[in-house]
């Protein structure tokens, strides 16, 4: 075996790990895009892209999953998500007041309509996503440092 | 009505944790219980008889829905409950760390 797999778990759980890690963020970004059509949206979608991220961390150990998504990465979509969405409140000071809905809101129930909503949906889930991983990385982070203190 | 009881009997475990117990995780597993019968009631409020859920659809014409403002309002909690556990959970590995303890008893001297 090559030298990235000494760490993380089993081969068993890295094999599984590789073919599901990609449907559940495809699953994810599903959830995000729908999200004005169907039930979910920007929270459910933006935690379950965190999952799979999460899954990555477990199964394979931090190093490949901080390659993937490094910690200056997360941080840059965290803070992107959060000015995305104060920026598209911001435009709707063009039309009138904050928060309209300046773009046409198309027809009901197609994937292109409702406006700013979808837009808002994606930048509320790159917020979600790199967050709660960010979280989950930090904890982690944490126990190790403190048992490399001992 | 026996239901909200049921809630507010989970409530009450969830409390009972909290105040009883003495390891400090399972302190957080009581508030996240608390939390969640509290989630659970204003559903139950929410809730009409056959009642389907408030999301317009093309196909069917909803004639009876029930009140989404609670299910928003719950949703809203959910972020925030993720967003405190995550808190609780990093200040109590800094307990840890510091004490090498999760037993709140034994967590006595205030050292710098």
């Amino acid at each position: 075996m090559s030298k990235e797999h000494d760490k993380g778990m089993s081969l068993i759980v890295k094999v599984i790990t590789r073919l599901t890690v990609g449907l559940i963020l495809l699953y994810g970004i599903y959830i995000v895009l729908h999200g004005h059509v169907s039930p979910g949206g920007g929270f459910a979608g933006g935690v379950i892209i965190a999952l799979s991220f999460v899954h990555l961390f477990l199964a394979y150990g931090k190093d490949v999953a901080l390659k993937k998504l490094p910690k200056t990465a997360m941080s840059f979509f965290e803070s992107m998500g959060a000015i995305l969405f104060l920026s598209i409140a911001l435009l709707g000071f063009t039309g009138g007041y904050f928060f309209l809905n300046f773009i046409s809101k198309g027809e009901p129930f197609r994937l292109f309509s409702a406006g700013i909503i979808p837009l808002c949906n994606i930048a509320i889930s790159l917020k979600v996503g790199a967050g709660l991983f960010a979280i989950f990385v930090v904890l982690v982070l944490l126990k190790f440092e403190w048992e490399k203190k001992e | 009505m026996i239901i909200y009881l049921l809630c507010l009997i989970l409530f009450c475990c969830g409390l009972y944790c909290i105040l009883r117990k003495r390891n400090i995780i399972k302190i957080i597993l009581g508030i996240i219980i608390a939390e969640y019968a509290v989630n659970l009631f204003f559903i139950l409020v929410a809730y009409r008889m056959e009642g389907r859920s408030p999301i317009l659809s093309s196909e069917v014409e909803i004639v009876n829905m029930v009140d989404p403002l609670p299910q928003a309002l719950v949703l809203t909690a959910i972020v925030i409950g993720l967003a405190t556990t995550a808190l609780l959970v990093a200040l109590a590995m800094r307990i840890y760390e510091k004490y090498k303890t999760f037993d709140i008893t034994k967590i006595k001297e205030l050292r710098g």
